[in-house]
């Protein structure tokens, strides 16, 4: 099986149509299963009562925000480097699910904080790294839907998806490098993650659950430029 | 499960309310998107057919 063929938007089409359905399916059964562990398994904890249960949206939230600004830049770089149209498609339909992600966990993240920390935002490294994020998907968002020519607009993208995604690992290693007032990590890669595992579990299936969700969106949106782009490329073709 | 979250019920169910809405603005604009984009290709289609049926009468004339 030629799988190059498949870098072509218009080879690439019907294999999205055909794969949306295994990604979208499995995100909704994950998000009711998740919902049902997070609010009807995990325990109440012991310090912030029942307040924690946002961590189960605010956590998968962020890390999607994060890793599909990292995939959003590897795309757009290919698509730069190697004048892919397909991996710049991609990038661009990946940009607002990102973003999406993003202002969730602002949004749960202040709501978390008004009961535990008494204040809904505080100019703190982790909150105001991940306030970038978001600025700079917004900024990507928006910068390529000013120019006009798709070209110049995918390699514009690429150069603020590409620079911006050294504020990635400053969100990671914000709360070890800087005091501040958002918690350390509770999972890490190598160590043994520091909470029950009735309550990791119910975050690493809202997590899975992210993720599916987030493929399905991205080839749908995917599936709606390349329609939108061919027509453009089609119809500019027929006019010059 | 309490209802009330201990207290916390809008902090809580906020959240997840809010999440809900973002998702749901995504789903239904990218369901009014897909709808645009397989009507525009139906009509590419039926133009293209239009196109080779007119090529084809004219060769046979």
């Amino acid at each position: 099986m030629n799988l190059y063929k498949y870098a072509s938007p218009t080879a690439f089409y019907p294999l999205a149509g055909k794969m949306i359905p295994w990604f979208a399916i499995p995100a909704a059964l994950l998000f009711i299963v998740g919902l049902y562990v997070g609010f009807f398994v995990a325990p109440i904890d012991a310090q912030q009562g029942d307040a924690y249960r946002i961590m189960f949206i605010h956590v998968p939230a962020a890390w999607m925000g994060m890793l599909l600004y990292v995939l959003m830049a590897i795309y757009a770089g290919i698509g730069w480097a190697f004048n892919a149209r397909l991996s710049s498609m991609m990038a661009s339909s990946i940009a607002t699910t990102g973003a999406l992600f993003t202002f969730i966990s602002l949004v749960t993240g202040a709501l978390w904080g008004k009961p535990t920390w008494g204040t809904y935002w505080v100019w703190d490294a982790r909150m105001t790294s991940t306030l970038i994020l978001l600025f700079l998907y917004i900024g990507f968002i928006s910068l390529q839907a000013s120019i006009d020519d798709t070209r110049r607009a995918d390699r514009a993208g690429a150069v603020l998806a590409l620079v911006g995604v050294i504020n990635v690992p400053i969100i990671y290693f914000s709360v070890q490098w800087w005091n501040t007032l958002h918690q350390g990590a509770t999972i890490r890669i190598l160590n043994k993650p520091t909470i029950v595992p009735k309550m990791l579990a119910a975050m690493l299936i809202m997590l899975a659950a992210c993720w599916l969700y987030s493929v399905a969106v991205v080839l749908i949106r995917l599936r709606c430029t390349i329609v939108e782009r061919e027509q453009n490329a089609a119809r500019f073709a027929e006019a010059t | 499960m309490d209802w009330s979250m201990g207290g916390y019920g809008f902090y809580v169910w906020g959240s997840y309310f809010c999440t809900a809405v973002v998702i749901g603005l995504e789903v239904f604009s990218l369901v009014k998107r897909k709808r645009a984009c397989s009507h525009q290709v139906k009509e590419d289609k039926q133009e293209k057919v239009r196109k080779a049926e007119s090529s084809y009468v004219a060769q046979a004339r």
